[in-house]
């Protein structure tokens, strides 16, 4: 970084943009029925963007989690899971039939101290275990898997969810401004609005499993 | 700005000392009775960074297969590794008679309390983080990016071995401020308490006001936490590093003085004490 070098406003997110960005999200979220919701904190006017998805157990987990099941001598529950058809996760081969399936929760907070949003989320098998960042990362899409490992403990951590006070997973925002700022100035010089948080997610969802339906980019308006 | 008088303050705050008893659980299974274990524990350090040779001592009664991560509790409250020593005693045990009484566990990890601690390197992660979100509230995080990155370890490497010098030799830059600017962009604070489900309060405060007057811990109370500061009767403590500081003090003074290595100010309250 340049010593004086000034950062554009558009490369943060202020809290009342956040939750405008966000209520546009979540109605189209509603429209096509993609799950995501807002969790308010009660007593409180704050509050974040949730969404629960289950997702089949990738073969390396699979194996992982045989060979929990001998250590342990416990069963888990099994059942078939067939695949959405429609699943359009890039690079991940879809899984027609499987023995278990991952929960995996995704909050959308904002962070205050870094003024960008930031993703949490926490992962578990259907016997409520929770899983550990050696499996979450064995979830984690392969293009990113390697940079991820380089630098693990920079990028993806444990971190006590700052409303719920629970052991979550969070994607570090350290991060957010080489990816936001490109975007933000390319659609400022095209006389573009961008909805932040369809575009800061588009990125980061990926990398821990969560896709965004391409109609998001194209039917989320965006606030003036 | 840090006087030279102030330093004192800065090496009584590093050196803060809590006596602690470590008394392995009656649920873990032993070959022989365990005695348990005394230990002054540094507050501004972390349990799972100073507590090896708890580990080793406990070890020495049990099997290897009953062994699994160590975890720790007082009075039934796991406690949270990643806050600092210091704010889990004022919060849980500071009006409690010393020693601090902490039970270890080395099985059934609560999962759904406690984050995993595998190695150091997940709490020098942990620190830094907290490092670099306090310098984007008071610096938009410019200080801690112009630093290298041995910049950076030798800010936990003062920590980890407890060298005061070292640590501050480093750290005096990211508690300096334009002189114009009064103080802080923001301040980086959290205030605990034991009483809520949300683990702490945290948003954004300039340590001066528009008119260019410098605000106090009074003053980010009455915003943030009145209750605390109804003075008949008085029914909180507000502790910060186990002593109660004059709501008039100026909170720039004490993020400067009185935060945590991780440059957060970390404030308790808890109910006071019905005499």
């Amino acid at each position: 970084m340049m010593t004086g070098e000034r950062k554009p406003a558009s490369c943060f997110l202020d809290e009342k943009t956040f939750r405008l960005c966000c209520r546009l999200f979540l109605q189209h979220s509603e429209s096509i029925q993609d799950g995501w919701i807002w969790e308010q904190i009660k007593g409180s006017d704050e509050g974040f963007m949730k969404k629960t998805v289950l997702i089949p157990v990738k073969s390396s987990l699979l194996d992982k989690q045989h060979e929990s099941i001998q250590a342990e001598n416990t069963e888990l529950p099994t059942d078939d899971f067939e695949a959405d058809a429609e699943d359009e996760t890039a690079g991940v081969d879809a899984v027609c039939e499987s023995h278990a399936v991952l929960r995996y929760e995704y909050h959308v907070l904002y962070s205050c101290s870094y003024q960008i949003p930031v993703l949490y989320f926490r992962a578990s098998a259907l016997d409520g275990r929770s899983l550990s960042l050696e499996e979450v990362w064995s979830n984690v899409h392969p293009n990113y898997r390697q940079r991820l490992k380089q630098e693990p403990w920079d990028t993806l951590t444990q971190q006590e969810h700052p409303l719920l006070g629970q052991p979550f997973f969070m994607l570090h925002p350290c991060r957010t401004e080489e990816f936001m700022k490109p975007a933000l100035e390319l659609a400022h010089a095209q006389n573009r609005k961008v909805n932040y948080i369809v575009s800061w997610l588009s990125v980061v969802g990926p990398v821990v499993g969560l896709d965004v339906p391409l109609s998001f980019s194209t039917a989320v308006s965006a606030p003036d | 700005m840090i006087m030279a008088d102030d330093k004192d303050v800065l090496r009584d705050v590093w050196f803060g000392r809590i006596p602690a008893c470590f008394t392995l659980s009656p649920d873990e299974t032993t070959e022989r009775e365990a005695e348990p274990y005394y230990l002054l524990l540094p507050r501004v350090s972390y349990l799972t960074l100073v507590t090896d040779k708890v580990k080793k001592h406990f070890l020495k009664v049990m099997k290897a297969e009953d062994v699994e991560e160590m975890w720790f509790e007082h009075e039934g409250t796991p406690l949270k590794w990643h806050y600092p020593i210091g704010v889990l005693f004022d919060l849980h045990a500071s009006n409690s008679a010393l020693p601090w009484n902490i039970t270890v566990h080395f099985k059934n990890f609560p999962e759904q309390d406690l984050l995993h601690c595998s190695t150091n390197s997940v709490i020098e992660a942990h620190f830094m983080s907290c490092i670099k979100e306090a310098d984007a509230l008071k610096h938009k995080g410019q200080v801690i990016n112009d630093m290298q990155k041995k910049d950076h370890k030798q800010l936990w490497m003062g920590l980890q071995n407890d060298k005061f010098d070292q640590f501050w030799a480093m750290n005096r830059k990211l508690m300096e401020y334009p002189t114009e600017e009064g103080g802080f962009r923001y301040i980086p604070f959290r205030i605990y308490q034991t009483m809520s489900d949300r683990p702490f309060i945290q948003t954004l405060f300039r340590p001066v006001s528009s008119e260019g007057q410098a605000l106090t811990l009074g003053d980010l109370l009455k915003e943030l936490f009145p209750a605390a500061i109804e003075d008949e009767p008085k029914k909180f403590q507000v502790m910060i590093h186990g002593i109660e500081p004059l709501l008039e003090t100026p909170i720039q003074w004490l993020s400067e003085h009185l935060s945590h290595p991780d440059n957060f100010l970390h404030i308790s309250i808890i109910p006071a004490p019905s005499d």
